[in-house]
C-alpha cells in the first residue's frame, strides 16, 4: 500500500500509476481506499475521476462508499455508471443511499444498475422503491424485489403476473423460491407457485420445470416439492 | 373599360332621386366635371366632388342595420341560420351556398347554386333571387330602400343595384376588380384599387363624385349610422372626407402593438368568404368606430383581437392588455359591437364580451355546430358582465395554461405581458409553465425569460426550487433553476442559497441552469452551503466538459474564496497551479486571487 499512497500523491501521472497499482492488488490493497478517496476529494481529471472511482469499487473498501456516494450525482453518464457498480462492491449504508437515489437517475443504465444490485446490498427497506422502479419499467428491480421481499411483497410481485412481462416477474419469483425457508416460509412459495399454476400457460409451465429441476439440489421441503409437481402437470398443455 | 346598361326602373328611379335630392339630378344628366365611372385618367380634384356628394346627402343617415348573428350550418354549408340579437326569434334558410352570406343593412344577402339572393334579415324570409353564373359574391349594402351587390367575374367585377323585389335598377360592369360596397340614400359607393371610393348614383350609374384614400381602400361599410370606408382603418365618409386626399379626414386605426399571429381589422372587400371558417377567421381584430358625428375614436377605448379559442381586449390609449378570455372552443367569427365584442364559435355558441372586463355579458346558442357566422350590431349594446373580473394575471394564467398546440404564438404574447405584472401569482405561473414537461419548447423558453425578470414571488421560487427531477416520481422536468437564480440574485435573497447549491450536484439540471446557480451563490451563498460547494469545485475543476461548467466552477471558486478567505484561498491556489484545472476555470480563478489579494493578517 506504502508505494500507491506515495504515487498518489505525485502528479496526474504518477496517480494513474498508483491507481493502477491498486486495482492489481484489488481488495487487498484495500488500506489505499481513504487516500483514493481524498485523491477524488481534491479533484481529478474526468478519465482520472472514472479510473479512481474504479479503484475505489475493486478495493471493496466500505470506508470509499461516501465518497463514491457523491459521484452518483455527476453530470458524466459514465462517472455516475462507474460509481453505482463500484457502490455494489464497497457496500454499506452510505452505498444503499446512494443506490436508493439512483434509481430516480434519468439515465436508464444507472437506473438498472441500482435497481440489480440493491437486492445484494440486503437494503430491505428499498423494496417500496423497487416496486416503484418496477412499475416504471426498471425491470432489474424485479429480481431485487425478490432477494429482499417480505411475504406480502412476495405476493405483490406475483399479482404483477399478466400485467408485466413474464420473464421480468419470473426473474423476482425465481429468486424468491430459491430463499432459505428461514427467510420466506414454505406457504409463501406454495402461494407463487399456485400464482404461476393459475397463469396457465407454456412458459409458466417452462419456468416451472426448470425451477423443479434445481429445487431438488436446492433442498425444498415436501411440500413445495409436490406444489411444483402439480403445477407442472397442470400447465402442461398450457395456453401459447 | 365601363358599361353602364339601364333597365326600365332606372329613369323612374332617377326622377324619384332627383325630387328628394336635387343635386341628383345633375349626376343624372352626366355633368362633364365628374370623373367618368371607374375611369383611371382621373386626376384628384382635392376632394372637390366627394365633398359635394357629402354635402349632398348631408342629413341622409344610413338606416339602423341587423342586430344580427349569420351563420352557416349543416355537413354541406347549406343551412342558414339567423340569429337576431335583440329578441326576435331564430331562423332557418336552406339554400346552396358558394360564399358566406353578408349581413347588409336589413337584409341578408347569399349567393350558390348559380343564385343570388336575399333574405329579411329580420325574419329569414326570402326577399328575391336572381340566376347569376359564374359570378363571385363579394360586397353588398343596402340603404333601406336598394341592395347593391358587388360580383366578381374573374377578371372584372359587376355591381348590381336591386329593389326589394328583386328588380335590378342598375347593372354596372367594369373590368377593374373592385371592393365591398355600401349604399346610402340612393348613392353607391364602391371602394376599388385599393385607394379610391367612387360615389355612383344608383339609377344613372354616372359617378357623382370620388375620393382618394391615404389608407388602403377595399371596404365601404355602415356602422352604427355612418358610413366608413377602409381596410386597414376607418375613415368616415363626414365634413372632413374632401380633405382625405391631403390626409385629413376624420379617420381611426388600431393603436399598432404586438398583437397574436397577423390578424386583420377587415376582411378585404376584394376577397371571397368561404362559406366554412378558416385560419384567417381564427385569427382577426376586431373595432368599432365610437360615434357617427364628432371627434372620431374607438368605441369603449377597447379593440379586440381573437386567436383561435382566445380573445383578448386592448386599451385603445396605451395599446396595453386589459382582458384575456379564454373560449371553450374557436371563435370563427366576431364584430365589435358598442360596448363589447360579440363572438360566435365553431360549436354555435354566441357570447357577447363586456369591453371593459372581457366578462360574459350575454350568451345565446345557434343549437347546432356551425362552419362560420358574420355578425353585424347597429344599435345592440353590450350589457355590463355580472360579478368580478379575475385578475388579468389570473386570465392570462387560463390562456397559457391551455395545452393546445395552435395557441403557442398567442401565449408567447401572454407571456411577455405576464412578466410585466406585479403579481407574485404571475411569477407562480410563470414557474409552473417553465416545469410542465407538457409546457411548449418556445413556451419554456419565454416563461424562463420573463422569470429571470420577476422581483417578486420569492416563496413560490423557493419551493419550485425544492423539487428535482426524479423518474420514480415521474417529475421529469427540472424546475427552471437558473431563471430563478437570476431573480434570487437581483433580489438578494439569501434563502435560496441552500436549496441553489443542492442543484449544483443535480445532473438533471441544464448546464446553463448550474452555471446560473452557480453565479447566484458567488454573491448569495453562506458558510452553510460552504461544504457543497467544496463537493462541487473538486468534481468539476479537473472534469468540467463544458464552459457552462467550467464558469460555474470559477463563480463557486468565487464563492468559496468570500466565505472561506483562509482555507478557500488555499483550495483555490492549489486549484490554479493544478494542469488538470480546466483552462477556463483556471483563468477566472486567476483574476479572482489577483482581484483580492491575501490579507497578510490572516
Amino acid at each position: 500500500v506504502k508505494p500507491i499512497l506515495a504515487k498518489l500523491k505525485g502528479d496526474e501521472g504518477q496517480i494513474k500509476a498508483g491507481l493502477d497499482d491498486a486495482r492489481l492488488a484489488g481488495p487487498t490493497a484495500a488500506g489505499a481506499a481513504p487516500a483514493i478517496a481524498e485523491v477524488l476529494a481534491r479533484g481529478l481529471s474526468l478519465p482520472l475521476t472514472q479510473a479512481a472511482i474504479e479503484t475505489l469499487g475493486d478495493l471493496e473498501s466500505e470506508a470509499a462508499s461516501p465518497t463514491l456516494a457523491q459521484y452518483t450525482t455527476h453530470r458524466n453518464s459514465k462517472v455516475r455508471r462507474a460509481a453505482v457498480k463500484a457502490l455494489l462492491r464497497t457496500k454499506g449504508p452510505a452505498a444503499s443511499a446512494a443506490l436508493r437515489r439512483a434509481l430516480s437517475d434519468g439515465d436508464p443504465v444507472v437506473r438498472g444498475t441500482a435497481a440489480s444490485g440493491l437486492g445484494s446490498l440486503k437494503a430491505k427497506d428499498v423494496v417500496p422503491d423497487l416496486f416503484l422502479a418496477l412499475d416504471h419499467r426498471v425491470n432489474e428491480a424485479a429480481a431485487s424485489i425478490g432477494q429482499l421481499c417480505s411475504m406480502e411483497q412476495c405476493e405483490a410481485l406475483a399479482q404483477k403476473l399478466g400485467k408485466l412481462p413474464f420473464d421480468v416477474v419470473t426473474g423476482g419469483l425465481d429468486q424468491v423460491l430459491f430463499r432459505p425457508a428461514a427467510d420466506v416460509n414454505d406457504d409463501a412459495k406454495v402461494k407463487i407457485i399456485g400464482r404461476l399454476r393459475e397463469q396457465g400457460t407454456l412458459e409458466g409451465n417452462k419456468f416451472l420445470k426448470d425451477v423443479q429441476k434445481r429445487g431438488v439440489a436446492a433442498g425444498w421441503s415436501p411440500r413445495v416439492k409436490q406444489a411444483v409437481e402439480q403445477a407442472v402437470l397442470a400447465t402442461a398443455g398450457g395456453a401459447q | 373599360v365601363s358599361r353602364s346598361r339601364s333597365f326600365a326602373a332606372a329613369r323612374l328611379a332617377c326622377a324619384s332621386l332627383a325630387l328628394a335630392l336635387p343635386l341628383t339630378t345633375a349626376a343624372c344628366a352626366g355633368d362633364p366635371a365628374r370623373p367618368r365611372t371607374f375611369s383611371t385618367d382621373w386626376l384628384d380634384d382635392q376632394g372637390k366632388s366627394i365633398g359635394e356628394v357629402q354635402a349632398r346627402l348631408r342629413g341622409a343617415r344610413p338606416p339602423a342595420g341587423a342586430d344580427l348573428v349569420v351563420a352557416v350550418a349543416g355537413p354541406k354549408a347549406d343551412k342558414i341560420l339567423g340569429l337576431p340579437l335583440l329578441g326576435a326569434a331564430p331562423w332557418t334558410f336552406s339554400h346552396a351556398l358558394d360564399s358566406r352570406p353578408i349581413i347588409a343593412g336589413g337584409v341578408v344577402v347569399g349567393a350558390g347554386g348559380g343564385e343570388l339572393f336575399a333574405l329579411d334579415g329580420a325574419t329569414g324570409r326570402r326577399l328575391w333571387g336572381r340566376a347569376v353564373k359564374g359570378l363571385t359574391l363579394l360586397g353588398a349594402g343596402d340603404d333601406g330602400g336598394l341592395t347593391v351587390v358587388a360580383l366578381s367575374r374573374g377578371a372584372g367585377s359587376t355591381l348590381l343595384v336591386l329593389a326589394r323585389d328583386g328588380g335590378v335598377r342598375r347593372e354596372i360592369e367594369t373590368e377593374r376588380p373592385i371592393g365591398a360596397p355600401a349604399i346610402v340614400a340612393g348613392v353607391v359607393f364602391v371602394p376599388w384599387a385599393n385607394q379610391y371610393v367612387s360615389a355612383i348614383d344608383a339609377t344613372t350609374g354616372d359617378e357623382l363624385g370620388r375620393v382618394t384614400l391615404r389608407d388602403k381602400v377595399s371596404r365601404a361599410d355602415v356602422i352604427g349610422g355612418a358610413l366608413y370606408f377602409g381596410e386597414s382603418a376607418y375613415v368616415r365618409f363626414d365634413d372632413k372626407i374632401a380633405m382625405a386626399s391631403r390626409s385629413g379626414a376624420n379617420r381611426i386605426a388600431v393603436p399598432a402593438r404586438e398583437l397574436p399571429g397577423t390578424p386583420r381589422l377587415m376582411v378585404p372587400g376584394d376577397e371571397k368568404r368561404p362559406t366554412v371558417a378558416n385560419a384567417l377567421d381564427r385569427d382577426r381584430l376586431f373595432a368599432r368606430p365610437s360615434a357617427p358625428d364628432g371627434p372620431i375614436g374607438i368605441d369603449s377605448g377597447r379593440f379586440y383581437a381573437s386567436y383561435y379559442r382566445l380573445v383578448f381586449g386592448f386599451d385603445v390609449a396605451r395599446g396595453q392588455l386589459a382582458w384575456v378570455h379564454t373560449h371553450p372552443s374557436d371563435v370563427i367569427g366576431a364584430d365589435a359591437v358598442m360596448g363589447g365584442v360579440l363572438l360566435c364559435d365553431e360549436e354555435g355558441k354566441v357570447v357577447v364580451l363586456d369591453g371593459r372586463t372581457g366578462q360574459v355579458s350575454y350568451q345565446a346558442a345557434f343549437g347546432e355546430p356551425i362552419q362560420s357566422c358574420v355578425a353585424h350590431a347597429d344599435s345592440y349594446r353590450s350589457g355590463p358582465s355580472a360579478g368580478n373580473a379575475p385578475s388579468l394575471g389570473q386570465q392570462i394564467t387560463e390562456a397559457v395554461s391551455n395545452r393546445e398546440a395552435s395557441l403557442a404564438t398567442a401565449q408567447r404574447l401572454l407571456l411577455r405581458e405576464l412578466g410585466t405584472l406585479e403579481d407574485e401569482g404571475a411569477t407562480k405561473t410563470l414557474i409552473d409553465l417553465a416545469s410542465d414537461p407538457r409546457t411548449a419548447p418556445v413556451l419554456v423558453t419565454d416563461a424562463r425569460a420573463a422569470l429571470a425578470t420577476r422581483r417578486n414571488g420569492v416563496e413560490y421560487m423557493l419551493s419550485s426550487l425544492g423539487k428535482h427531477y426524479d423518474f420514480l416520481r415521474d417529475v421529469l422536468r427540472s424546475p427552471p433553476v437558473g431563471p430563478i437564480a437570476d431573480a434570487l440574485a437581483a433580489m438578494k435573497s439569501a434563502k435560496g442559497a441552500p436549496l441553489l447549491a443542492s442543484h449544483l450536484l443535480d445532473d438533471a439540471d441544464t448546464e446553463d441552469d448550474v452555471r446560473r446557480a452557480a453565479a447566484a451563490l458567488a454573491t448569495l451563498a453562506t458558510k452553510d452551503e460552504l461544504a457543497t460547494l467544496r463537493q462541487f469545485f473538486a468534481m468539476y475543476r479537473g472534469g468540467a466538459e463544458s464552459e457552462e461548467m467550467a464558469l460555474a466552477v470559477a463563480s463557486v471558486g468565487q464563492a468559496i474564496l468570500r466565505l472561506d478567505p483562509k482555507d478557500g484561498r488555499a483550495l483555490i491556489e492549489r486549484a490554479v497551479k493544478d494542469p488538470t484545472t480546466v483552462p477556463v476555470a483556471r483563468t477566472r480563478l486567476e483574476a479572482l486571487l489577483a482581484a483580492s489579494p491575501a490579507d497578510p493578517k490572516k
